[in-house]
């Protein structure tokens, strides 16, 4: 069998006293979509930020396809295939929707900088190329409408969706998303959901999902990993984490019900 | 078909405009000549500079110092290579051109050259820290300068020969503005604003955000060389202290007056700020109290810069009310 897309080893790293994330062993295959959830300062986020070497792990590895990312600068993860959402978004205020998504078509370029003042063919027609593919994602979005407006300037949800569909640009094979339904309504949720059920099914192979909500965990994920204080207590299906007892204790601190599943 | 793209088109016809004009420079009155090539030069600074501090929003404070690389080693060109290379006579016009434009190439590459050795260390530093680095930058430069005595020492280089016209000045005020232009519209220089609005977002897409930096400070070092090269051969004299601190901080000026990121705005403010103080001689010794003043009255009225338009902004109104019209 080929080497997972993810694969985390005894990764651990510590902040001086404080263990972060403590020896956490966690796969992704292709095709997975697999959710990461845990109370807060579980340690998600942390994660993620090992995964993209913003931060460097103390011990463990991080590997992709079989090849360990450490040490790499996180523009070249996301070279290797993996690229991120933020909690708090992160769209480049100056730029255009259109031209948030274009920027993330550099790894795909196939023109040199110099050529941009040289302009000959291959220069426009790689513009063109680029211009006609970030339109075609925009439009799959329904972002389509917003292409000349300035990206801060969306509703809250689309720039979310913008988000994401920045990093599809990028043609990742593993997708990490960092808390999507943050701030929103329950009708937002569902089309969320949707969204990420396409984008597993249309865009990208494997996903990994940090997430609160566990309406939306649970009705998009094929198993789930739960974080307590940075070491992984369980993991499985959804309905095996609905009912494990150790992780109703993590969320509520006693053994009771599973209504919290239902927020 | 074949279409031959826009911007190059821009760039010949004022490459040839510059040229025509050059021809009917001994008809204009030389003040004004000299008011026109000091535009010309102050927009080079300035636009170069605005790939750096306000594209890539970088703070640098060392463009004088990058300008006087150009100017010292373009200087050292002409007056090392000119008489073994044109002869006693001087050469012919051609010759001469040929031999500046070789010097201004070089002096704009050892700027660049100057440009990648300070900033591989330093664009690892941000804001005021970063400001800092290029301001002693420029500082051990001069002083580097004041202290060869080859080069003229505090006293300077002099007898460099006269090549500077309007046809050079504004073709490479010409060049500076397209190449600055074309790269930050091109889907790589897209990559410039992204790192200065968020350098963990521009990485998360796959931007290499350090060498953005140097490619900015390399290309903006290289522009600023050349435009030490002209000035140096307009003036025919340089001094150390023609490109103290002083000078870095009206370069800058004239980018935050133009509006960070604004290379029309740049343009209209390098203009404005070469063309007032000369308005002003009018007032004599109060010059440059009212040119100070009228700076910081620039500042409180239109504080994102004196021409920070969005023009994609009135495009689109105007096209609205066309239509409008039109029903």
């Amino acid at each position: 069998m080929a080497a997972p897309i993810l694969q985390l080893e005894k990764a651990t790293i510590r902040f001086g006293g404080l263990t972060a994330v403590n020896a956490l062993d966690l796969v992704v295959n292709e095709g997975d979509l697999v959710g990461l959830i845990g109370p807060n300062g579980a340690g998600k986020t942390t994660v993620f930020n090992l995964v993209t070497c913003v931060y460097e792990t103390t011990s463990g590895t991080v590997r992709s396809n079989g090849a360990s990312l450490t040490g790499l600068r996180p523009n070249e993860v996301v070279e290797a295939g993996i690229a991120r959402t933020f909690q708090n978004i992160r769209l480049f205020r100056s730029l255009t929707v259109f031209d948030n998504v274009r920027v993330a078509c550099n790894l795909h370029r196939t023109s040199a900088p110099v050529q941009a003042l040289v302009r000959m063919s291959a220069f426009r027609n790689d513009e063109a190329a680029i211009a006609r593919r970030v339109e075609e994602l925009l439009e799959l979005f329904h972002l389509g409408r917003y292409r000349d407006a300035p990206a801060t300037s969306l509703p809250y949800g689309e720039q979310r969706r913008l988000e994401i569909v920045r990093c599809l640009a990028t043609q990742p094979k593993l997708l990490l998303l960092d808390e999507p339904a943050a701030g929103m309504n329950p009708t937002e949720k569902g089309e969320l959901m949707a969204l990420i059920k396409r984008i597993h099914r249309e865009f990208v192979p494997s996903i990994l999902l940090v997430e609160h909500s566990m309406r939306v965990v649970m009705g998009v994920c094929q198993r789930v990993a739960v974080l307590d204080y940075g070491v992984k207590i369980a993991e499985g299906t959804p309905e095996e984490i609905r009912n494990d007892p150790t992780v109703i204790e993590a969320y509520l601190g006693e053994p009771h019900g599973s209504s919290w599943a239902h927020h | 078909m074949k279409r031959i793209p826009t911007p190059l088109i821009a760039l010949v016809a004022t490459v040839l405009a510059a040229f025509g004009v050059s021809f009917f420079s001994d008809r204009i009155d030389p003040y004004y000549l000299d008011v026109m090539i000091g535009v010309g030069i102050n927009v080079i600074l300035a636009v170069s500079l605005n790939l750096v501090n306000g594209y890539t929003g970088q703070f640098s404070l060392g463009h004088a110092g990058f300008m006087s690389v150009g100017a010292y080693l373009s200087a050292a060109v002409t007056l090392l290579a000119g008489p073994r290379l044109l002869g006693e006579d001087g050469g012919t016009a051609l010759q001469q051109g040929l031999l500046f434009l070789a010097a201004l190439v070089m002096g704009g590459a050892g700027a660049a050259l100057a440009g990648l050795a300070v900033g591989i260390p330093s664009l690892r530093l941000k804001g005021d820290y970063l400001a800092l680095v290029t301001l002693g930058f420029g500082e051990i430069i001069r002083v580097i300068f004041q202290n060869v005595e080859s080069l003229g020492g505090a006293l300077g280089l002099n007898g460099i020969p006269n090549y500077t016209n309007v046809f050079w000045v504004y073709a490479f005020a010409a060049l500076t503005v397209f190449t600055v232009v074309c790269l930050v519209r091109s889907t790589y220089g897209r990559g410039f604003l992204a790192t200065q609005d968020d350098e963990i977002a521009a990485e998360a897409v796959g931007i290499d955000t350090t060498r953005y930096k140097i490619v900015a400070f390399v290309v903006g070092a290289f522009f600023a060389g050349v435009a030490g090269g002209l000035y140096g051969h307009f003036k025919l004299t340089i001094t150390p202290t023609g490109f103290d601190f002083t000078k870095s901080i009206e370069i800058v000026v004239m980018v935050i007056l133009g509006g960070m990121g604004n290379t029309p705005g740049v343009i209209l403010a390098a203009i404005l700020l070469t063309v007032l103080p000369e308005m002003l001689r009018a007032v004599e010794q109060y010059r440059m109290v009212l040119y100070s003043l009228l700076l910081i009255v620039l500042m409180l009225v239109r504080p994102k810069g004196l021409f920070n338009f969005n023009f994609t902004a009135i495009a689109a109104r105007l096209r609205w009310r066309y239509l409008a019209a039109r029903k």
